[in-house]
């Protein structure tokens, strides 16, 4: 389905033993099934559970084409870990997706073809349109999501419906232009690339995803999170 | 323009009409119930619209965030057939 067109997925892991392989499982039975070209590209920052023990094993299994290892010597942030990625990719789309898989590749073949359909720059992943929606989260959680969301949007005026989702499919060059004109750090950081995208006059086209809080491992959302999203916001406010 | 600049400009032009009608800076004639009752509670009103707007979304986006179990259990069915699969092909999980 997706033509000449290759597929370069970016995952950046930390501690993602048990659910890296489950990740790459699933994204390939998708890529197979739909007759997708792809890469997926693993950038650990030297996890000490031995992330990248299991990723070398995976790559065995899949092959050196499929699965590339690109690690780095620690943590380094998320921004820099899709510029090193890119750097690598021999794909003209990038896909982003967490690697706990609380995003399912089974709506990767849809983001394709509504990229396809309007020739999108961005298409991105949202929880708050359509058939989207959320697994695990209690009232609490989504008050804060709902609430965060809507003051980003209020300040911001970006016109996604899913600030701060980062399921999201990108051409590379855009994703290039938008990573290097970026800088936020965090949660904030998925957010400034929605509103850098529209001050760019960038398209983006939504998906209706559903997001199932991470399986294994804490989920991370306290005081401290809700502090920096909103300095990052009002950064934002600012700058942009 | 940033957003941030973009809003200061459009809170200065407001907040400057508006003060000119309260003070009377223009001569444009209003009728007195406007004047002396709406004007001055103009500002709160719309903060409290604001406010219960913003209370509106969030809580009606709230109710209609629509919960998915039925995602949480196929990924849990895939997880099963992904680590048998995984470890019958000598990956260690």
């Amino acid at each position: 389905m997706a033509g000449q067109h290759k597929y370069s997925v970016l995952l950046p892991t930390y501690n993602e033993r048990e659910n890296l392989p489950v990740i790459i499982w699933l994204l390939t039975k998708t890529f197979q099934e739909n007759d997708i070209d792809y890469e997926i590209i693993v950038i650990d920052d030297n996890s000490p559970d031995g992330t990248l023990e299991i990723a070398q094993q995976l790559q065995k299994l899949y092959g050196e084409d499929r699965i590339l290892l690109r690690p780095r010597a620690g943590k380094l942030g998320l921004g820099t870990a899709y510029i090193h990625g890119i750097q690598h990719a021999t794909g003209d789309f990038i896909f982003i997706l967490d690697a706990d898989m609380s995003h399912h590749p089974k709506f990767m073949p849809e983001m394709i073809r509504l990229q396809q359909s309007k020739n999108y720059d961005v298409v991105t992943g949202t929880r708050y349109a359509g058939n989207g929606g959320v697994y695990g989260w209690d009232l609490k959680r989504k008050v804060i999501s709902r609430g965060a969301n809507f003051l980003a949007t209020v300040l911001l005026r970006p016109g996604v419906s899913d600030l701060t989702g980062s399921f999201r499919l990108y051409k590379k060059d855009v994703l290039s232009k938008l990573i290097s004109s970026c800088i936020s750090k965090g949660y904030v950081f998925q957010m400034e690339m929605m509103v850098r995208a529209r001050q760019f006059n960038f398209t983006i086209g939504e998906i209706p995803i559903t997001f199932v809080d991470r399986v294994f491992g804490d989920s991370k959302m306290g005081a401290m999170e809700i502090v920096s999203y909103a300095q990052g916001l009002l950064k934002l406010f600012v700058a942009v | 323009m940033t957003r941030a600049t973009e809003a200061a400009a459009f809170f200065g032009i407001t907040a400057t009409i508006y003060l000119a009608l309260l003070f009377q800076w223009i001569p444009i004639p209003l009728p007195e119930t406007v004047q002396e009752f709406t004007l001055p509670v103009l500002p709160w009103w719309a903060l409290v619209s604001f406010g219960a707007y913003s209370l509106g979304n969030i809580g009606y986006h709230v109710m209609t965030f629509r919960d998915c179990p039925e995602a949480y259990h196929e990924l849990q069915t895939q997880i099963a057939q992904a680590q048998n699969d995984l470890r019958s092909k000598g990956i260690s999980i």
